[in-house]
């Protein structure tokens, strides 16, 4: 304990402060420096600060991001949400265990250069299944391509998403072409950020005139790294999907003149353009698309942008932009023009409600904060978006943080709050940067600060980071978890809007919900709820991911159907296979069959067919998906999540987990279903917060619908061919004998026997599906 | 003054109660693991859930953290709220790793409270031993020699280094005893008047009557052989049990006051028929030879010997009992000994009027199957010694020192809050079934490092009552919930001691814990040795 240096510690607590609410913030800083927290630096903040020991061992156990074992040199993190499940992310996991040599029961190999940890949801959901390397993010995988993707990672001089940051400057020439990049985690994890980096370093390398500019997420996950060129004179815009560096150049020196022609810019871009667009041979035009195309027209026709108003059309933290395109007049409007009952009217006339899950009518939460006497509010962004297979708030934050700061100024203006905290979970740094960011420059323009606008309105934000702990998006959570204590639900009442933060009446809203009042309050709140269901307004933002074919974010009228959706939007399942449900509302909601699936998007009509609103993860499952190892996938993420307070969630969970795992792996007994389904019940009507109280719902909903499935497992067969306990791998005469299998096998099951039909030794396989994927012939199958 | 509703009852409570408050008002019993008057309101166990009627369909609340307010309509005894609040005493015990009673406890056909008499041994009062023993077994001496030990295949040590010798730490206690002044003599009930003849003086009528007596009714006992002792006389051995020794036991017995009548034939010297006449209850217990009489004095025959209801033991015929071989026709001593218990019980209840509920099962959660990675733990407080046989020769059996070395391995498997514990209280009271939710169980630790309160986590419940006190005192230290979900329980920053974290607050802490969780060590357990 004598060697260990304390500066770090004592220099961290000198710029944190030494309040109990520091706990979490200086803990991050810590494991930062020291990539684990060592416990000699934790007693030293215990000396230091007013944090007590208790305090620290409890927080610092609670939330997953931190760690108290050094790790290796290199963290992977492998995604365990729903699409990534679906699409194989066990798989994955145990290939990197295989490939690394990680002994049993530990999570690093032995030279200490990687740590393999399983994290709830990198919100990546359309790349699936993905894993990231420290910052790297590796999509599409498969069991035999991760020793390629750790050489690649070990060749690479990765300096993180440094490229993905890097700001296109100077004034804009509007004669220029545009192009833009879009930079969502998702553009970026595809490699986009090579890709603007490239855009870049090839202007430079030619003087080429063009402004390079990084927009936000512009939804069509399934086309990332998307390019898209606004060329002066034209009216539609030419958009490049799924670019590499090596296209990316090619775009450039094809579209871009060198400097000093730029005013034969204009003619020769639209010459070039059309040859491109016409030329089949040309290979850029293969990954040209246009919006006249008709799948890009089907992806984008049903949606209705309002809270991702312009998307993918502007630099998510330019604030002149942003302004040019309506910012801050709602802002201004409610603070020079409307009083705040007439906002809180407004939003009520919306018929705006919570988009976080449950669908509390906003308008009424704010008249109750609004109406509390109390000195001190507080107004809080639920950024704590946890739900596996949902990334709506990540992305509306990384690519509108104006809007949710506007959203979030309105409301703070409508209940009287001054003072106020974007909670945004610890997965998400991008989001974090970009509202940091956005935060500032709004400080710098006045519009936050001590006079909003001009005005006499006072607001000041800051944001907090989560630190891994899906509960923390409950509401009394997460304020638990400001308060830096461990992110514990409590009963409700008192409900925050009475007692919040500190005990001060509070707002909490989700980040969808603050972005849609800055349309709310310019178009009025009649315009909104012209949109939509009798009982849900205005449209909701969908991730929408898993066995479909164009997978990306969304944003609908209420009353859109589950069918339009997947099948329109979505262009149903892949090739070859048949659409079989919809997973809407992540671990909280359930499974929705094909043959319902003209149910409306509608909170009534979702709840009514066993599903929830939820936050928005739209997860496509076919006809290889087992439901019930979709029920049992829920249930284990919520079974981790759970904080551990309350008998029902705490156990009731894990029994109902124990059950499903009994019958997953053929051990079910016919008397496992009844129990399930009663334990399911119990655990629903008494868990004490809503993370207990859903967990059930994945369960009872595929009881309900996909009984039959569960009895096949029980009578030991998975008709999915999912549950490695009840497959086996076979080779069937179909075999050319080209050894494929055996050359790829990483457990060596498949003897290798050139020219003759092969075999896989039962006990050797792993089920790993390598040699499927591998075979030409089409000769492995599942029985 | 909120004025609320419970079970149709109406009450006002002060501002600021609770529902639990207001039942309790209204004298409705609510049960409460994770509640401690004077703290916070933790809402964990839920085992105090009532239902909130206002609102569509209502909606469950545990209502210690639920406030009450004025026009409140609240349920606290349904069928549903008895299920909800049983499946949550269930869940509890589904992860609940610890026994009730030591598995000793089970393999002892009598149920003698094996741990008990060992921590007694332990601590050199034989005089408590022997009140233990011989509240479940009337002949300790005469089966410490006998026994083939069941309870001892069903010790827990006996996967580590050999069971702990509890039979012949029995015969030590109990030889002590016979060998002291005054042999234990236990308080008997004043004379009620009654009689009960009893035929076979062997091991199940011996002991029958020596439980009957206790309660005092006039008990005879009828035996053809001279001397009583039935099977015991003639199937063992003078070795294996030297008849001085039988003798002695038996004019132990009946020093609690009841007849022998040897040399009498019941059947040919004294008819059956004139027993029921004179006696208000019968036991037949005159082992296997029941079977050439059985017919004779209209009682059912079985396969094994007379047929009998197995929980009440009663023949069929009003007032007439069988036990022991008499019912099962070759069993062990220590059975007919546990008969003889169980049977004076069923006759006790007859007799009293009141209904024959068969020996009494007490509420026990079960470990089950332990894994050979856990019993480092279970070692813990217990000596190291191996098992050590007595010597035999001139002074056979254990001498004090030795009985208390080899007393000293005993685990100690049963709980140290049999008593206190309100999960047991309450799981007894809700019938809760400890086996319904089969799963995956936390591993048995028990932590005593270094500190006088033992700590054993998988008995807490994470009710948070000893973060909480510790807390409230000021603690340097103090305890926190360490971890998450499933996995989350009470832990000691910094992985220091528990005497450490509560050094103000240890008693009132190990008070206020709903379980055994954190208790202090028991008198006569040993073993500071850690197995951290």
């Amino acid at each position: 304990m004598s060697q260990f240096q304390s500066d770090f510690v004592d220099q961290t607590v000198a710029r944190l402060g030494r309040r109990p609410e520091t706990v979490i913030p200086i803990l991050q800083a810590i494991q930062t420096h020291y990539r684990y927290l060592p416990r000699e630096a934790l007693e030293r903040v215990c000396e230091l600060t007013e944090i007590t020991p208790a305090a620290i061992a409890g927080v610092s156990t609670f939330y997953t991001q931190f760690r108290h074992r050094p790790v290796g040199r290199h963290l992977i993190s492998v995604c365990h949400g729903t699409a990534c499940h679906v699409k194989g992310a066990e798989l994955i996991q145990d290939a990197f265990e295989h490939h690394l040599r990680i002994p049993k029961g530990d999570d690093t190999d032995r030279d200490g250069e990687f740590t393999v940890q399983k994290v709830a949801c990198l919100g990546c959901c359309t790349l699936a299944p993905v894993i990231q390397i420290d910052a790297v993010t590796y999509g599409h995988l498969t069991y035999s391509m991760v020793p390629e993707v750790l050489d690649d990672f070990r060749h690479q001089h990765w300096d993180g998403n440094g490229a993905a940051r890097g700001r296109a400057k100077g004034k804009r020439n509007p004669l220029a072409v545009e192009i833009r990049v879009g930079l969502g985690s998702c553009c970026v994890a595809q490699g986009s950020g090579k890709v603007h980096q490239t855009i870049e370093r090839t202007l430079e390398e030619i003087g080429g005139d063009a402004t390079v500019k990084r927009v936000g997420c512009v939804g069509m996950c399934h086309q990332t790294p998307l390019v898209e060129l606004v060329i002066p004179g034209r009216d539609s815009t030419s958009l490049y999907a799924k670019v590499d560096a090596e296209r990316a150049r090619a775009i450039v020196l094809d579209h871009v003149k060198p400097r000093g022609i730029a005013r034969r810019l204009g003619y020769t871009m639209n010459r070039w353009l059309d040859r491109l667009v016409a030329d089949e041979e040309d290979t850029l035009a293969r990954h040209a698309i246009d919006v006249r195309d008709a799948p890009v027209c089907a992806f984008l026709g049903r949606q209705k942008r309002l809270a991702t108003e312009f998307c993918g059309q502007f630099d998510p933290t330019d604030l002149g932009e942003y302004r040019r395109h309506d910012g801050f007049k709602a802002l201004e409007r409610a603070i020079t023009a409307m009083t705040p009952e007439q906002l809180v009217e407004e939003v009520k006339t919306a018929g705006l409600r919570g988009r976080g899950g449950a669908g509390f009518p906003t308008g009424m939460k704010w008249e109750k904060v609004r109406q509390a006497r109390d000195e001190k509010k507080y107004i809080i962004c639920n950024g704590d978006e946890g739900d596996p297979g949902a990334f709506m708030d990540r992305m509306l934050l990384e690519s509108f943080p104006y809007r949710v700061i506007e959203g979030m100024a309105i409301a703070a203006r409508a209940v009287g709050a001054e003072e106020g905290y974007f909670y945004i979970r610890a997965e998400y740094p991008l989001a974090v940067e970009r509202i940091q960011e956005a935060l500032e420059q709004c400080r710098q323009q006045g519009l936050l600060g001590d006079g909003v606008c001009g005005s006499g309105f006072r607001l000041q934000l800051a944001v907090k980071e989560g630190a891994g702990a899906f509960i923390c998006g409950e509401e009394t959570a997460l304020l638990a978890s400001l308060q830096g204590e461990r992110g514990m639900p409590r009963l409700r009442p008192p409900y925050p809007a009475e007692s919040g933060l500190w005990g001060q009446p509070t707002l909490i809203n989700n980040v969808e919900t603050y972005a849609l009042v800055p349309w709310i309050v310019r178009h009025g709140g009649e315009a909104f709820a012209a949109l939509g269901t009798e009982k849900s307004k205005g449209t909701k933002v969908f991730a929408l991911a898993g066995k479909i074919r164009r997978g990306g974010l969304i944003e609908v009228p209420m009353g859109v159907t589950i069918r339009q959706i997947v099948e329109e939007i979505g262009g149903g399942a892949p090739a070859g296979h048949r659409f079989k449900a919809v997973q809407v509302g992540g671990p909280s909601g359930g499974c929705i069959p094909a043959r319902l699936s003209d149910t409306p998007v509608d909170y009534e009509a979702l709840v009514g067919v066993g599903a929830i609103m939820g936050s928005g993860g739209m997860v496509v499952l076919d006809d290889s998906d087992c439901m019930v190892d979709i029920a049992r996938y829920f249930l284990r993420f919520t079974q981790d999540q759970s904080c551990g307070k309350c008998t029902f969630c705490r156990v009731g969970t894990r029994r109902m987990l124990d059950i499903l795992d009994r019958i997953c792996t053929g051990q079910g007994k016919s008397q496992d279903l009844e129990e399930l389904e009663e334990l399911a019940r119990s655990v629903s009507a008494a868990s004490l917060c809503g993370l207990g109280k859903t967990a059930p719902n994945p369960v009872l909903s595929t009881l309900r619908y996909f009984h039959d499935e569960y009895q096949a497992h029980l009578k030991g067969r998975c008709p999915a061919g999912r549950c490695k306990d009840l497959i086996a791998y076979r080779i069937n005469e179909k075999c050319i004998g080209c050894t494929l299998c055996a050359q790829n096998c990483p457990t060596d099951a498949i003897p290798l026997t050139p020219y003759k039909r092969h075999t896989i030794e039962a006990a050797k396989c792993t089920r790993c599906d390598t040699c499927r994927l591998v075979c030409p012939a089409g000769a492995v199958v599942v029985e | 003054m909120p004025k609320l509703t419970i079970d149709q009852r109406e009450v006002e409570v002060p501002p600021g109660a609770t529902v639990l408050d207001a039942a309790r008002q209204l004298g409705i019993d609510i049960p409460t693991l994770c509640f401690l008057e004077g703290y916070q309101a933790s809402t964990s166990c839920l085992v105090c859930m009532v239902k909130i009627r206002n609102g569509a369909g209502g909606r469950l609340a545990p209502s210690c953290g639920t406030p009450a307010a004025d026009g409140m309509v609240v349920e606290s005894e349904t069928e549903e709220l008895f299920q909800i609040r049983r499946t949550a005493l269930e869940l509890l015990l589904s992860d609940h790793v610890g026994d009730c009673l030591a598995p000793c406890h089970f393999a002892c056909p009598a149920h003698m409270d094996v741990p008990n008499m060992l921590r007694q041994i332990s601590a050199e009062d034989l005089a408590a031993a022997i009140v233990t023993i011989k509240r479940d077994i009337a002949l300790p001496a005469v089966l410490g020699r006998i026994c083939p030990k069941p309870c001892e295949k069903g010790c827990r040590r006996s996967a580590a280094d050999g069971a702990v010798a509890v039979c012949q730490l029995k015969r030590f206690a109990a030889d002590a005893d016979l060998a002291s002044d005054e042999p234990y003599l236990p308080p008997y009930a004043p004379p009620t008047g009654i009689r009960v003849a009893i035929v076979g003086a062997g091991p199940t009528g011996l002991s029958a009557a020596y439980y009957l007596a206790q309660k005092g009714h006039a008990c005879v006992v009828f035996d053809d052989q001279p001397q009583p002792g039935g099977r015991l006389r003639h199937e063992a051995s003078e070795a294996e049990l030297p008849r001085e020794v039988l003798d002695a036991e038996i004019a132990s017995l009946v020093r609690v006051g009841f007849e022998v009548r040897c040399g009498t034939r019941v059947g040919s010297t004294f008819p059956f028929a004139q027993l029921l006449k004179e006696f208000d209850a019968v036991l037949v217990a005159c082992g296997a030879m029941v079977r050439d009489q059985a017919h004779g004095w209209g009682l059912p025959v079985g396969p094994r010997g007379l047929h009998v209801n197995k929980e009440t033991f009663e023949t069929g015929v009003r007032g007439v009992f069988a036990a022991g071989n008499a019912i099962r026709g070759k069993a062990l001593a220590v059975r007919s000994v546990a008969d003889g218990k169980e049977v004076a019980a069923a006759i006790d209840q007859f007799l009293s009027g009141q209904t024959i509920n068969g020996p009494a099962k007490p509420f026990s959660s079960r470990i089950g199957r332990v894994y050979a990675e856990e019993m480092p733990q279970f070692l813990t407080c217990s000596s190291s010694l191996p098992r050590e046989e007595p010597p035999s020769g001139e002074q056979p059996g254990y001498q004090l020192p030795q009985a208390i070395q080899q007393a000293d391995r005993c685990l100690h498997c049963d709980c140290r809050a049999l008593e206190s514990c309100k999960l047991r209280r309450y799981a007894a009271l809700y019938g809760a079934d400890p086996a319904r939710y089969p799963g995956q169980r936390h591993p048995f630790r028990q932590i005593v490092a270094r500190s006088h309160v033992i700590y054993e986590p998988g008995k807490c419940i994470n009710c948070g009552l000893c973060i909480q006190i510790a807390a409230a005192a000021g603690e340097p230290l103090g305890l926190s919930f360490v971890g998450r979900g499933f996995d989350v329980r009470v832990g000691v920053p910094f992985d220091r001691t528990m005497d450490e974290a509560l050094s103000k607050v240890a008693a009132e802490v190990v008070a206020a814990c709903p379980t055994a969780a954190l208790e202090v060590r028991g008198k006569g357990e040993v073993g500071m040795r850690t197995a951290e």
